[in-house]
């Protein structure tokens, strides 16, 4: 029991290193974008070519990995998002699972249905805490989204780009007239999300395996729940939502899962949540306009 | 309605007129569209509101005859030789091909089904459905567990009711959440219910899949494809009759903006549930046909990845479009088919037991496709099908260029 408890917290900061590149998104371009997970694989799939199976430096593979992730994301703000710029949300949304779609597809091409590991980028004995055992990259993902959270929350409430991202999705005209590109802050918004993609991927992948779709089918949609659970618009929302959602998701595997003995705990878990958080409190937790 | 169809309406009076008549939808809309104009939703509701006999011109069908277009005998004959000619050969297709193929043509029947029940619900009432497995795959489940106690025409009838209680539990979801989170929503739901209740030892055999035999009377392939075929015919009646009902036009009207068809006084409660429980009920025996086809059910038929394929194949066809949608469909379906007979695989069953690079590459096709449709090609297959669908119905085969001037004035007379 207290075991589920100390995993929940650490597999929470994944999902919540994922949340707070869908809640930049959500903020920038108000949809919510299903190929931030993909953004992750391809990212972790470069730095296994280059690390793993190139014997390239971690730090060099990893800078690979995010510039990949980065081009991605650029290519598909100007040929998937920015024709869509004018079009519904949900017109987009469908897009961005398009997106998804094809970049799983072509990481089963190119890298064949296989789980890789990734070498840890903190090696090391794991550690005993509460009576769970965690790897020390799982504390640094902990770490990792704690920075993460904080400075983007800073860069959103401090900075005038942070502003001008703000500006962008809620009132587009007005923004152009006091001078904003928007496609240059649709490019930086995009570009922004797939580099925080790249960074929940390269974290995550030594957890688990590197296989096509990895990001996308186990972690993305608990990480949509704990950024809804924060608010969809709050970093330290994304944050608090990433470990509530991975608590809650490892007490219904140990109470629905080993107790009651029902199939698919952890889904039907982030459902309930998913559907309760909606009907009760839509706004989230931390959630407000802007 | 959203901004790419409020651009349509901007044009002038002749904008709606456009938007009708090609009777495609690009994708659904949502409340929370970032800027609507009001005015043109507004009107179409109106106009598609009002009885057909009091106005007969201005709620023409999509796909009617053009004003001052006349046809001829000749003209007549054509058409009906045309249709005629469409109508057998898709029946009279299964009797000369092998069963291989027959059985292939079976579950290209069963997608379009599954298309057009995507379409009731994300077409029609214009609510995002990405856990469409859930539907299909508790219909498959039910079948499998009822044709075991008792007979197919139960088994039948209760996979269809099953899928139509589960669409009605997330309609009820869908009147409170919608938009990207109704998206998100459905997406959970589809894996909870491809999880936890495909998962149900006791209902579906848990991991190991329950057996669904086939009646004695379809036992051939070539039965079952007439089976599958009148199903798809009651299906698209049914979609073709409501869309002819204040049911259907009330549907259509919400999709376009809840509050102006709320003002309107619809009741947007009832017809959103009931958008949501004819598309269950469709995916409900579209299962229990895919059950069957296959002989065999299990969890893995259902899952995400398959949802997807079916949301994009609907898109891919044109939301709105039956012709197309069945057009998107039996391509998705044949697809791993196809590629697997040109790569030398000889899996003539489910294609996800063979070789795992054939099943991945209709999504990656398809997602390609989808993504072309969205930006290129909005209406998907159904906006090209136009002319051919404006000409069986009695139009010319191109249509004349629209001059929002002279239309007025013609208004005006």
């Amino acid at each position: 029991m207290r075991q589920f408890l100390v995993i929940g917290l650490f597999t929470g900061a994944i999902y919540g290193l994922l949340a707070v590149g869908l809640v930049l998104v959500y903020k920038g371009a108000r949809v919510f974008n299903f190929a931030q997970g993909e953004f992750g694989t391809v990212a972790a799939y470069v730095v296994w070519v280059f690390h793993t199976n190139g014997n390239a430096p971690y730090g060099l593979a990893v800078f690979a990995g995010l510039l990949v992730a980065v081009a991605l994301g650029l290519i598909m703000e100007r040929l998937v998002v920015r024709p869509l710029f004018d079009a519904s949300r949900i017109t987009l949304l469908v897009a961005t699972v398009g997106v998804a779609l094809l970049l799983i597809g072509a990481m089963f091409v190119v890298g064949k249905p296989e789980a890789r590991v990734l070498a840890p980028a903190v090696g090391g004995r794991s550690l005993d805490i509460m009576g769970a055992a965690i790897l020390p990259q799982q504390v640094l993902a902990l770490v990792i989204l704690g920075v993460l959270a904080a400075g983007l929350w800073l860069f959103f409430s401090r900075t005038n780009l942070g502003l001008a991202v703000l500006a962008t999705s809620q009132d587009p005209l007005a923004t152009r007239m006091v001078g904003i590109s928007l496609p240059g802050m649709s490019r930086f918004i995009w570009g922004f999300a797939a580099l925080l993609g790249g960074i929940a991927g390269i974290v995550a992948a030594p957890i688990s395996f590197v296989t096509p779709g990895f990001m996308t089918t186990t972690w993305l949609v608990p990480a949509f729940a704990a950024a809804i659970l924060g608010g969809m618009t709050s970093l330290p929302g994304a944050f608090i939502g990433g470990e509530l959602v991975g608590v809650a998701q490892n007490l219904g595997i140990y109470f629905l899962g080993q107790r009651l003995a029902l199939p698919g705990p952890s889904e039907l878990t982030v459902f309930a949540l998913l559907l309760v958080v909606l009907l009760v409190r839509p706004q989230g937790l931390l959630g407000k306009e802007a | 309605m959203a901004t790419r169809s409020a651009r349509v309406g901007d044009e002038g009076p002749a904008g709606g007129e456009t938007r009708r008549e090609t009777g495609v939808v690009p994708i659904p809309d949502s409340a929370d569209a970032p800027t609507v104009t009001r005015a043109p939703a507004t009107e179409e509701v109106a106009t598609r509101l009002r009885s057909t006999r009091s106005l007969p011109a201005k709620a023409a069908p999509a796909g009617a005859p053009a004003r001052g277009f006349r046809l001829s005998r000749v003209g007549i004959a054509s058409r009906a030789t045309v249709a005629a000619l469409i109508a057998a050969g898709v029946l009279l297709l299964p009797i000369p091909l092998d069963n291989v193929w027959r059985s292939r043509m079976a579950l290209a029947v069963i997608f379009a089904v599954i298309g057009l029940s995507v379409n009731v619900i994300t077409g029609h009432a214009g609510q995002i459905s990405l856990g469409h497995q859930a539907f299909v795959g508790i219909g498959a489940f039910m079948s499998a567990y009822v044709v075991a106690r008792f007979n197919f025409a139960a088994g039948f009838l209760a996979a269809g009711l099953t899928g139509a209680m589960l669409a009605l539990i997330l309609g009820l979801v869908a009147l409170r959440i919608r938009g990207l989170y109704l998206a998100l929503i459905t997406l959970a739901f589809g894996l909870m219910a491809e999880n936890t209740i495909f998962g149900i030892r006791g209902f579906t055999g848990g991991g190991a899949g329950a057996p669904a035999p086939r009646p004695a009377l379809f036992q051939s392939d070539l039965a079952y494809v007439y089976l599958c075929l009148a199903v798809l015919a009651a299906s698209l009646l049914v979609d073709w009759r409501l869309l002819r009902t204040k049911a259907g036009r009330a549907v259509v009207a919400l999709r376009n903006d809840e509050r102006v068809a709320a003002t309107l006084g619809i009741n947007v409660t009832q017809f959103k549930l009931l958008a949501f429980v004819v598309g269950g009920f469709m995916a409900g025996m579209a299962g229990s046909l895919f059950a069957h086809w296959n002989q065999f059910v299990q969890a893995e038929d259902f899952e995400l990845r398959r949802a997807l394929v079916w949301v994009l194949m609907a898109v891919v066809g044109g939301l709105g479009s039956r012709a197309g949608i069945v057009i998107g469909s039996a391509f998705f379906a044949l697809f791993d088919f196809v590629v697997a007979d040109i790569a030398g695989g000889s899996t003539w069953h489910l294609p996800l037991v063979g070789d795992v690079l054939v099943i991945i590459l209709a999504p990656l096709f398809g997602a390609f496709l989808l993504l072309l449709t969205l930006t290129l090609y909005p209406g998907g297959i159904g906006q090209q099908l136009l002319p051919v669908r404006r000409w069986l119905a009695g139009g010319p085969f191109l249509e004349r260029a629209h001059r929002p001037s002279r239309e007025k004035k013609e208004e005006r007379d």
